[in-house]
């Protein structure tokens, strides 16, 4: 064991049904209920991949997402983004912040809408955590 | 005026005359007799002719009808003997400047010459003054005309309509812009309607008020009214009106119509996209909640085929517990929905309300304990039992505390343990047959743009976790019953939301 994945989000039943999903992959799964208690955790000890939600009563994914995509020692470990919200819709809003005076940042490596299907969760969890383990 | 021509079939006459004539300056021209004249006239038009009365040939007075024929001004005198008085006086009659008799006295001739310039020097200056004022006249009726035409085409190509009247209210003017509005054609109207058939009854009588009875001196700006076209289409237009005055006397009445159709429209229009935006918002949003509630129930349904593989009880306690929760979840939904969109009747009963406020509290007290907030309760004792909608005031207050909870959770010191969070539930019975019902939380309180949006839409800041229908069904009971909802809330410090149902005192 050794991978380890932060799982972001405010509702207890997707931290639920996202740690039941991950259970059998051996990895340490690690949960946070919004973007400031997620960001304390990977500052703390980097993760190998974070699924996040977007919409979070306090600070949101798009904040968090922001935070680690232009932090230079955070910006290489993946993310999926889990939420309800469209992918186009992300990007948007962050294309807007960016257009404000904000620092462009790359699309997140893997994007599901909620609710998704189980196998997906799964396969791109795992894709991700292979690729996070191959040196850049 | 120095060209002189002289007619005189003797020669010595024309010699000495010559002389005289240059050395007085004029450059003189001579013939011997009326044919030879006429055509030295004619070639050289000389403003002053000196014609004998008595030649061979044509005569003196048929030259002066000759020339007086070629050119009207010239100046013609007539040279006389002693017996021709009679000739003389009948060249007068002809246009003969003046006569002088023979023998030519140099004397007579100077004045005569002198007369003769003087009256054509006038006659030109006449002349030239007239064709001036001519000139004139010509341009300030061009200038006039130019000037109607630019007032005319300002009046016709206003878009909006320009009705203008004489004193009587009969319509002289009626533009493009009155044409398309009122829908009678210009040939219909100008000069044959008046306005008092035209305009709408109510402001064709304020016309005839100013217009026939002088009783008033203005008219009034614009006010919105309906036209009745032609074709009894109604249109909306904004109307302003004037009375015209010359020198404190009434001239007439002028009108300007402006169509409001468009506008109208427009307004429609908005109103019919802003119902669309809101309809599109609240599809959106409910969409979001049940993907939400959708998560769970997928995520149950995982958990429990994974633990009944694996034969694992726990798991699939945890799984079904999911599920349990996502129907509740649903069923909340459907209920909200079904309230927020039928009508309901209130049901009153006999109750204790603090105790249907004490049951609530109890509800959420584990819930409440395991985030550290702690519920205060102030009951006013003085309420006892009474008719009340209980189960308004049972679905409201539970809203309210719960939105109250979550205000606690929500905020961003959450994590401060100093920080003691609590939820404090206050009864008080109030004039009017009325109980308060005031929910006050140190959570995390409301920006003005939250508050103002708070009972507007399908609007929630519970990230996807709410469907923003819970203060709106509290709103709808609420004021189905003839109650109030008021809010007080600061960001950061928190809010208390009060409310005011009605009941009904119990008859012993």
């Amino acid at each position: 064991m050794g991978k380890k994945v932060l799982i972001v989000d405010d509702d207890p039943d997707v931290i639920m049904f996202v740690t039941s999903l991950l259970e059998g992959e051996n990895c340490k799964l690690v949960v946070a209920k919004n973007g400031e208690e997620a960001m304390a955790k990977v500052k703390e000890d980097k993760p190998d991949l974070i699924i996040l939600d977007v919409l979070m009563p306090k600070e949101s994914g798009i904040r968090m997402y922001r935070e680690l995509k232009t932090t230079k020692s955070l910006k290489d470990i993946p993310v999926l983004i889990y939420s309800g919200i469209s992918k186009r819709t992300f990007l948007r809003s962050q294309a807007t912040l960016a257009e404000f005076g904000g620092e462009p940042v790359p699309a997140p490596e893997a994007y599901i809408e909620k609710p998704g299907e189980p196998e997906d969760i799964l396969n791109t969890a795992r894709e991700l955590l292979t690729q996070s383990s191959q040196p850049k | 005026m120095s060209k002189l021509l002289l007619i005189d079939d003797e020669e010595g006459v024309r010699k000495i005359f010559s002389l005289y004539l240059r050395k007085e300056g004029y450059d003189v021209l001579t013939a011997e007799d009326g044919e030879k004249g006429l055509r030295i006239f004619e070639r050289e038009k000389p403003p002053l002719v000196l014609t004998d009365i008595k030649m061979p040939g044509m005569n003196g007075v048929e030259v002066l009808k000759k020339i007086k024929e070629i050119d009207e001004e010239t100046e013609v005198i007539i040279i006389t003997g002693h017996g021709d008085m009679d000739l003389a006086i009948q060249s007068l009659k002809f246009g003969a400047s003046d006569f002088i008799t023979k023998p030519i006295n140099d004397e007579a001739l100077s004045i005569a010459l002198e007369r003769a310039k003087e009256r054509w020097n006038m006659r030109k200056k006449l002349k030239e003054y007239t064709f001036d004022l001519e000139k004139m006249i010509e341009a300030a009726t061009e200038e006039m005309r130019r000037r109607y035409e630019f007032e005319n085409k300002l009046i016709q190509s206003s878009i909006d309509g320009i009705v203008a009247t004489d004193e009587k209210g009969v319509i002289v003017i009626y533009n493009k812009g009155a044409e398309a509005i009122f829908g009678y054609p210009r040939n219909e109207v100008v000069r044959k309607m008046s306005i008092f058939d035209l305009y709408p009854p109510w402001i064709a009588e304020k016309f005839r008020e100013c217009l026939l009875h002088k009783k008033c001196k203005r008219l009034y700006n614009w006010d919105q009214t309906t036209i009745i076209r032609k074709d009894t289409q109604q249109i909306p237009v904004a109307f302003s009106g004037a009375i015209l005055f010359e020198k404190k006397e009434i001239i007439g009445s002028v009108g300007f119509i402006h169509d409001l159709t468009k506008i109208k429209h427009l307004e429609e229009e908005l109103i019919k996209s802003e119902r669309l935006a809101a309809i599109g918002q609240t599809v959106a949003g409910l969409a979001h909640y049940i993907k939400n509630v959708l998560i769970g129930l997928k995520g149950g349904a995982y958990i429990v085929n994974s633990a009944i593989e694996k034969k694992d009880i726990n798991a699939l306690k945890n799984g079904w517990k999911m599920v349990e929760r996502s129907i509740h979840k649903i069923s909340t939904l459907t209920l909200d929905l079904l309230s927020y969109s039928k009508k309901r009747e209130p049901q009153y009963q006999r109750c204790l309300p603090n105790n249907i406020i004490e049951e609530i509290c109890s509800l959420f007290e584990t819930h409440a304990n395991r985030h550290n907030i702690g519920i205060i309760k102030k009951f006013d004792n003085s309420i006892s039992e009474v008719y009340m909608d209980s189960e308004a005031l049972h679905r409201c207050t539970l809203n309210l505390i719960s939105n109250a909870i979550d205000a606690c959770i929500c905020d961003h010191n959450y994590h401060d343990k100093e920080k003691s969070w609590f939820v404090e539930v206050k009864t008080i019975l109030e004039e009017n047959n009325r109980i308060r019902v005031e929910v006050t939380d140190n959570g995390c309180g409301m920006d003005e743009n939250t508050k103002n949006r708070l009972f507007t839409s399908f609007f929630s800041t519970k990230g996807g976790k709410g469907t923003g229908l819970g203060l709106l069904v509290t709103q709808k009971i609420i004021s189905e019953l003839g109650g109030t909802i008021e809010v007080q809330s600061e960001l950061g410090k928190g809010s208390t939301f009060t409310i005011r149902l009605p009941y009904k005192k119990m008859e012993n």
